[in-house]
């Protein structure tokens, strides 16, 4: 058994290896983790293959092949799926991928666009080290109920 | 004023980067190891309005946006010859030279009115600037003017392929922190990446036949660089992209 690469745990051959074969991928996630074990076993053509063709002026295959071959890969981590299920026809997927590049560790963290394109899953883009959504930092005046939930004061309660 | 200059062939300036026009790059894929260069200029910097408008900007950290210049180039390490520059020391391919040589020593990446010192023969240039030399730049005008309007028209016509290409590139990390670096240099500073990202960018060049000319000259250029103090980013450069285009071609069959 050969383990995938995506870090599934299944064998290559039952995980990403049948969708770098032809078979489509069922959802965005599941592209997302097949262009990953693509470009750790250099599949290059892959990786072009299953690109948006708006996305395909920013590919470089000649880079992508002294990357891939270079690296040292070491392992990914899906963060967060937004859609792109089997129903979907959109989704992004939050992902972070490390690898050492002659010997330097990387890091990179994508947030990937997803879309069908004739009711295949594509690579719409992406952007590089996403931001989370600002932080809302909400201030309790101290005469306001306790947000504990306790029905007293914020100043007789947590607040004091 | 007038400004007196005559090129003599002494092939003195014909020594390490010329930047080029995409097609003059292109075209000469297999003579020069090619490079994209992106030097930075700060706000207030004489070029920094031509800078933007060829090239691109970008905002720092620090909310202070500068130009950056985008320029194919032949990334040639300052002590080697051009690749064309024959023997008897003139040029092998003069009749079809890059528009950059026949600009010189004028420079399309400056406004026309700022020439003046670019025509001082640097140290050890044999250029004649005495008064038997004709008059090539008057009142802030170039005299004999062809060859600079059509570089720089060459120039304004690839800015739209090179700010998208650019503009993108620059939100990879990896590049931004590259750029904030060269930009705290106080003159500028420059960084220099692959030329292949510009490839998928142009429809009409194709990218398998340009790396079997391009492929050649890179690996020269690895072995001739190889081992040679002060060269190993340069020998990194060929190397690396040598084999990223050979495992290309092979992946093409």
């Amino acid at each position: 058994m050969t383990p995938c690469p995506c870090g599934s745990g299944q064998d290559l051959d039952d995980c990403c290896g049948a969708m770098i074969a032809g078979a489509p991928a069922p959802t965005a996630e599941a592209l997302m983790r097949a262009r990953y074990s693509a470009f750790a076993l250099g599949q290059i053509d892959y990786l072009a293959d299953t690109l948006a063709p708006e996305a395909r002026g920013d590919f470089d295959p000649i880079e992508a092949g002294s990357t891939a071959s270079d690296a040292v890969w070491q392992g990914l981590e899906v963060r967060a799926v937004t859609d792109g299920g089997i129903d979907d026809e959109t989704g992004s997927v939050e992902f972070v991928a490390r690898f050492r590049l002659r010997g330097e560790p990387r890091v990179h963290h994508e947030l990937a666009r997803f879309r069908r394109e004739h009711g295949r899953w594509v690579c719409a883009g992406g952007d590089m080290n996403p931001k989370g959504p600002p932080r809302q930092v909400v201030k309790v005046g101290r005469n306001e109920p306790c947000p504990c939930g306790s029905g007293k004061k914020y100043k007789k309660c947590c607040g004091a | 004023m007038e400004r007196r200059f005559h090129c003599t062939a002494c092939g003195k300036c014909c020594f390490g980067w010329l930047p080029l026009s995409l097609d003059d790059a292109i075209a000469n894929a297999g003579r020069f190891p090619l490079a994209m260069i992106w030097t930075t200029l700060r706000q207030g910097a004489k070029a920094f309005a031509l800078t933007a408008e060829l090239g691109t900007t970008v905002e720092l950290r620090n909310h202070k946006r500068i130009a950056v210049q985008i320029a194919p180039t032949a990334y040639i390490p300052p002590e080697f010859p051009c690749p064309a520059l024959a023997t008897d020391g003139l040029c092998g391919i003069h009749a079809d030279r890059p528009a950059r040589c026949r600009t010189m020593p004028f420079s399309p990446y400056r406004e026309e009115g700022d020439q003046a010192d670019l025509l001082v023969p640097k140290p050890g240039w044999l250029c004649d600037t005495t008064a038997a030399a004709p008059v090539v730049y008057r009142d802030k005008k170039i005299v004999f003017r062809e060859d600079f309007d059509r570089e720089r028209r060459a120039l304004e016509r690839q800015a739209i392929p090179l700010r998208a290409y650019a503009d993108r590139l620059v939100t990879n990390p990896e590049v931004a922190a590259a750029v904030e670096k060269a930009a705290k240099k106080s003159r500028g500073g420059y960084v220099v990446l692959n030329f292949s990202a510009i490839l998928p960018r142009l429809r009409q060049v194709d990218a398998a036949a340009f790396s079997r000319r391009q492929l050649p000259v890179l690996i020269e250029f690895a072995e001739r660089t190889a081992g040679v103090a002060g060269l190993a980013d340069y020998h990194r450069y060929y190397r690396d992209n040598a084999a990223g285009m050979a495992q290309f071609l092979e992946r093409r069959g």
